[in-house]
């Protein structure tokens, strides 16, 4: 490949590292975080008291943890339903279909749609929490107007149905980031292409499942990266919502990670936890970044 | 084969209305080309017979049947689009095989059809490979081929050739004719470029603004064009418009000069239209009945076109054969010969 620099740029070595310090900057601060992690994922750090400052090197004690003790192994299997269902199966395909069924519309009906599911994404997460806490509990606006005047007794969802009412919360305020994806990605569809389908006989059904959705494969692919690593790591509205409770039922990592770590003190735990976390996340990008690649 | 025919055809977009009442015959395995400046409606004409678009008033039959509200799979058309629209995830097999998949038709004949497009087409080498490797000009075979595996009783071009370079556009054109010669199908063809017009068509429909200025066949609106728009449209040099203001037996050319014709009713003509290759060069001001000011010459080997700039700044184009040894900014004298003139009313309409 030809060699694009400025020339006097690379004849220039002071001010070539000048240039290049901000980027060098940035790199070391996203290394000596991630190295941090590593370490200490292997010592016994505590928040507060001896061993926050008298802490030793425990080997792979940690990470042993990991699996034999209660908690890791619970906590991931709550955050890939948490991700299952309110990301990949939800923010992803509602985001689809709203995308797909709104497209060539020009209604005040979609402007409507586009403004609620904006909202829900603008808003900020503990507003969110609230609202959401607010609205499912046992006094809350479901039980007020769809139990209570039926003659039920009122039912606190958000404690008896704790993860699939956080599920459907992240779909409400996430929806909107894979809406405009997909919008914009079934824009980049010619539309010659899709009448062409038509003129083939294409089904409405058939124009999407058999043209548009595989010619933006690699979008969905782009989609699922974004919203997965997201999701996996999302923190504030779970626990603004119920703590990671009740009991350890909505637990995902990130609450579980954060409980070890700031609740228990357990900081030299915590960082394997996050070393764990970071090894799945990287798996699952493996995985997406495949799909990305044009067949041939 | 089929006849498709066109009876008020109307399309509006909310109040705006592009379409105005289109009446037209099309006889089965005819070519006819839709010709017109861009704007003018051709396209929303041939999308509406294909039925991606709806029609807002008349009736649009094919092979005698009205297909308002029958969808577009069931019309018995196929549609070759100016960008191709070939699906860029399936390979030149599935495009042409999509549709008869689609239509449940068995696998043999599926095969046996697209083989058959293939080789008329000269695309069998090509059948596994996917769109993105093929070249603009195998590409648009290939979106032609998927049309011809339809079977159609009428095909659909909407500006086939428009994203194609010249040369490829010119073999293509001829490969076009020929398909038409082979498959004998009624053809219905969307162009900008009156080159295409001319040379492809059977008849010609000369659009304007979503009316239909003309319909004939190449020759006849070469010779007889209705008005100063299809005058000015037909041909591939542009016609010359002069005004003039009429008497009797003569008109008064630009220059004060006299052109007399054998016509008499010259009182209601303004405008006269003489073609570039009918222009001839006189060699002295007094037989000539225009000069002016040589201002380009462009040469073509073959032929030359001149410009030639009059005393009011109009510029003439006059098409001569070879290449003339004219020098820039001479003074130039130009006969119109009788008989090659067209006389144009106030209102740009053919006087005969």
């Amino acid at each position: 490949m030809k060699n694009q620099a400025n020339p006097w740029l690379t004849s220039n070595l002071l001010v070539l590292g000048l240039g290049m310090l901000p980027a060098a900057v940035l790199i070391g601060a996203l290394l000596y975080f991630t190295a941090w992690a590593f370490a200490f994922s292997f010592t016994d750090l505590a928040l507060v008291g001896k061993k926050s400052v008298e802490w030793s090197w425990v080997g792979l004690q940690n990470f042993e943890r990991l699996f034999t003790r209660k908690g890791f192994l619970e906590s991931l299997w709550t955050t890939v339903i948490f991700v299952f269902f309110s990301a990949i199966v939800g923010q992803s395909v509602l985001g689809f279909l709203l995308a797909a069924l709104l497209r060539g519309t020009q209604s005040t009906l979609r402007s409507v749609v586009e403004v609620c599911i904006m909202l829900g994404w603008l808003l900020p997460d503990i507003v969110a929490a609230f609202l959401w806490s607010a609205t499912t509990n046992q006094t809350g606006l479901i039980n007020a107007i769809f139990v209570v005047p039926f003659g039920f007794k009122p039912i606190n969802f958000i404690n008896e149905y704790a993860l699939p009412i956080v599920t459907i919360a992240n779909i409400w305020k996430g929806t909107a980031w894979s809406y405009l994806l997909f919008s914009a990605a079934l824009d980049s569809v010619s539309r010659e292409v899709v009448e062409a389908a038509k003129v083939d006989g294409a089904t409405p059904f058939q124009r999407i499942w058999l043209v548009q959705l595989p010619i933006i494969r690699p979008h969905i692919a782009t989609n699922m990266l974004f919203i997965t690593i997201w999701t996996f790591t999302y923190f504030p509205l779970i626990y603004a919502m119920t703590g990671g409770g009740p009991g350890t039922q909505t637990q995902t990592l990130a609450v579980f990670l954060y409980n070890q770590s700031f609740s228990r003190g357990n900081l030299g735990f915590g960082s394997a936890i996050s070393v764990a976390m970071l090894v799945i996340v990287g798996l699952l990008s493996l995985v997406y970044l495949r799909m990305l690649r044009e067949p041939k | 084969m089929a006849d498709v025919s066109l009876r008020g055809v109307r399309k509006s977009y909310g109040s705006l209305e592009v379409v105005h009442g289109v009446d037209l015959e099309i006889a089965s395995g005819e070519f006819v080309v839709f010709v017109g400046p861009s704007g003018c409606g051709k396209s929303t004409l041939l999308r509406m017979i294909a039925g991606l678009e709806p029609i807002s008033g008349g009736d649009i039959s094919i092979g005698g049947k009205v297909v308002n509200d029958i969808p577009s799979p069931e019309r018995g058309i196929a549609m070759v689009f100016q960008s191709y629209a070939l699906y860029p995830h399936m390979s030149v097999y599935d495009n042409m095989a999509f549709g008869l998949k689609l239509a449940k038709t068995p696998k043999a004949e599926v095969d046996q059809r697209v083989r058959e497009a293939a080789r008329i087409l000269q695309i069998e080498d090509y059948l596994d490979r996917m769109p993105k490797a093929l070249s603009g000009g195998q590409r648009q075979r290939v979106a032609i081929g998927r049309a011809i595996v339809r079977n159609p009783r009428v095909f659909l071009f909407d500006e086939p050739l428009s994203n194609l370079d010249a040369s490829l556009r010119a073999q293509t054109r001829i490969e076009i004719a020929k398909l038409h010669d082979t498959l004998d199908a009624t053809m219905i063809y969307v162009t900008h470029d009156q080159v295409e017009a001319m040379t492809l068509a059977d008849r010609i429909v000369v659009l304007n603004a979503g009316n239909i200025e003309q319909v004939g066949t190449p020759l006849e609106l070469y010779s007889n064009p209705v008005n100063t728009f299809v005058a000015g449209f037909i041909a591939s040099q542009r016609m010359n418009f002069l005004p003039v203001s009429p008497s009797v037996n003569h008109l008064t050319l630009p220059g004060n000069r006299l052109l007399t014709l054998s016509t008499t009713n010259l009182e209601t003509v303004r405008t006269l239209g003489v073609r570039p290759e009918h222009l001839e060069l006189a060699t002295d001001a007094s037989t000539a009945h225009l000069s002016g000011i040589l201002s380009v010459i462009e040469q073509f080997g073959e032929y030359a076109l001149a410009y030639v700039e009059l005393p009011d700044g109009q510029l003439v184009t006059i098409k001569l054969d070879g290449a003339p040894d004219l020098t820039l900014h001479d003074t130039v004298h130009i006969t119109i010969p009788p008989g090659v003139v067209h006389l144009f009313d106030d209102a740009g309409r053919a006087l005969r």
